[in-house]
């Protein structure tokens, strides 16, 4: 599994973000299971903010995310179109400061009721 | 009976009604299926299309039939709106030229946004990225909802290339609001484009709502080309086609909120 846990910062409600500082806005929270991926190049293609790309040798290509990876607004487009279910964003975007995320619970699948 | 009419004399008129109705033959009024649901039925047709729809930015270069646009553009009419106004008007534009032209007007706007609001171009320290970073802290302030960080890395990403506005579709519907309209006309621009939405998903289509269109306000000539006149303002375009790969294939999570629930005098938080 891939992914990155960044502490998110503690800044005034008040604050801007400074947009290229990841721990200001937790972008990076799509879990990747080379396992489950078979290279087919979907997830990337479908991303929004441009975030996955491929690599390893051309016979066993995985998905992962690029090294400035930033834009994720978790909308799991990746894991819509993944059929090995190997790819998704784990947690919503959140960001610190005016732009905090508020009033806001688990990810859930759609439930019965 | 009084002028107020009860919930449980409403009740009571409609059974009346529908006996009158079978005595005399006639066929029963048709019912919502809102009381046949039992808890933790499946998903009806609505629920599903709503649930497996996704905006879909990748589309395939098959143009959509014509008859298809108008089926969805029919369902947009029959959204509800605020005093029943109604205050959209539809642009349809299918000519590739023209979407391309739009396409490269937006780019260009947001090419020079990014030079005037992007920061991250200059070094940390920097005399250029103060100056900058003052004002895009300016907009900021002005316009917190515009300059949100993710608009934000989108304006970035279109002025470098890497994301087309109109995700390259073959047909984009431009919803205009009327200004006079009723109440608050956005929020039924919003009802209109929904319903559109949750058709083209029922047909198999793909769509994604186009916020960046706005930028097109700025180009009389276009706007002139489009036929968008005062009262009548660019709010939202959806763009339509058929989505590659098969996206609807899962239902996906989506993060809960904080719902808060009076009821018998007492207060809960649910999720």
């Amino acid at each position: 599994m891939t992914g990155e846990s960044i502490e998110k910062a503690i800044v005034p409600p008040d604050h801007l973000p400074i947009w290229d500082d990841p721990s200001e806005a937790l972008y990076k929270r799509v879990t990747i299971d080379p396992d489950k991926c078979d290279g087919c190049k979907l997830c990337v293609v479908v991303c929004p903010a441009n975030i996955l790309e491929l690599y390893g040798p051309k016979d066993n290509l995985k998905a992962r995310l690029k090294a400035d990876a930033t834009g994720c607004m978790s909308c799991n487009n990746c894991y819509a179109v993944c059929a090995g279910q190997g790819v998704f964003a784990t947690e919503p975007y959140d960001f610190a400061g005016f732009y905090e995320q508020k009033r806001i619970g688990e990810f859930a699948y759609p439930r019965k009721f | 009976m009084s002028d107020v009419l009860e919930h449980e004399d409403l009740e009571d008129l409609e059974c009346e009604l529908d006996a009158a109705a079978a005595k005399a033959g006639r066929t029963q009024r048709r019912r919502t299926a809102i009381h046949d649901i039992e808890p933790g039925a499946d998903w009806n047709d609505v629920e599903h299309a709503i649930l497996t729809r996704r905006s879909i930015r990748k589309f395939k270069g098959r143009q959509v039939p014509e008859h298809m646009i108008r089926r969805i553009l029919e369902m947009g009419r029959f959204a509800p709106s605020q005093g029943n106004c109604q205050p959209w008007s539809f642009v349809v534009v299918r000519d590739k030229a023209m979407i391309a032209e739009m396409e490269q007007y937006c780019v260009a706007v947001c090419k020079q946004m990014t030079a005037t609001i992007d920061y991250t171009n200059y070094p940390l320290g920097s005399e250029q990225r103060a100056a900058i970073l003052a004002n895009t802290q300016k907009l900021n302030r002005e316009a917190p909802n515009s300059f949100h960080p993710v608009p934000m890395t989108a304006i970035k990403s279109i002025a470098n290339g890497r994301f087309a506005v109109f995700h390259k579709a073959p047909t984009v519907i431009l919803i205009l609001a009327d200004k006079r309209g009723v109440g608050v006309p956005d929020v039924d621009i919003g009802i209109t484009g929904t319903n559109m939405v949750l058709t083209a998903q029922s047909l198999g289509l793909g769509t994604c709502w186009v916020g960046f269109s706005r930028l097109l306000s700025s180009n009389a000539d276009l706007l002139q080309r489009l036929c968008v006149a005062p009262p009548f303002e660019i709010a939202e375009a959806i763009s339509v086609g058929y989505p590659i790969g098969n996206p609807t294939q899962q239902t996906i999570s989506r993060q809960t909120h904080e719902i808060v629930w009076w009821e018998g005098g007492k207060k809960q938080i649910l999720y």
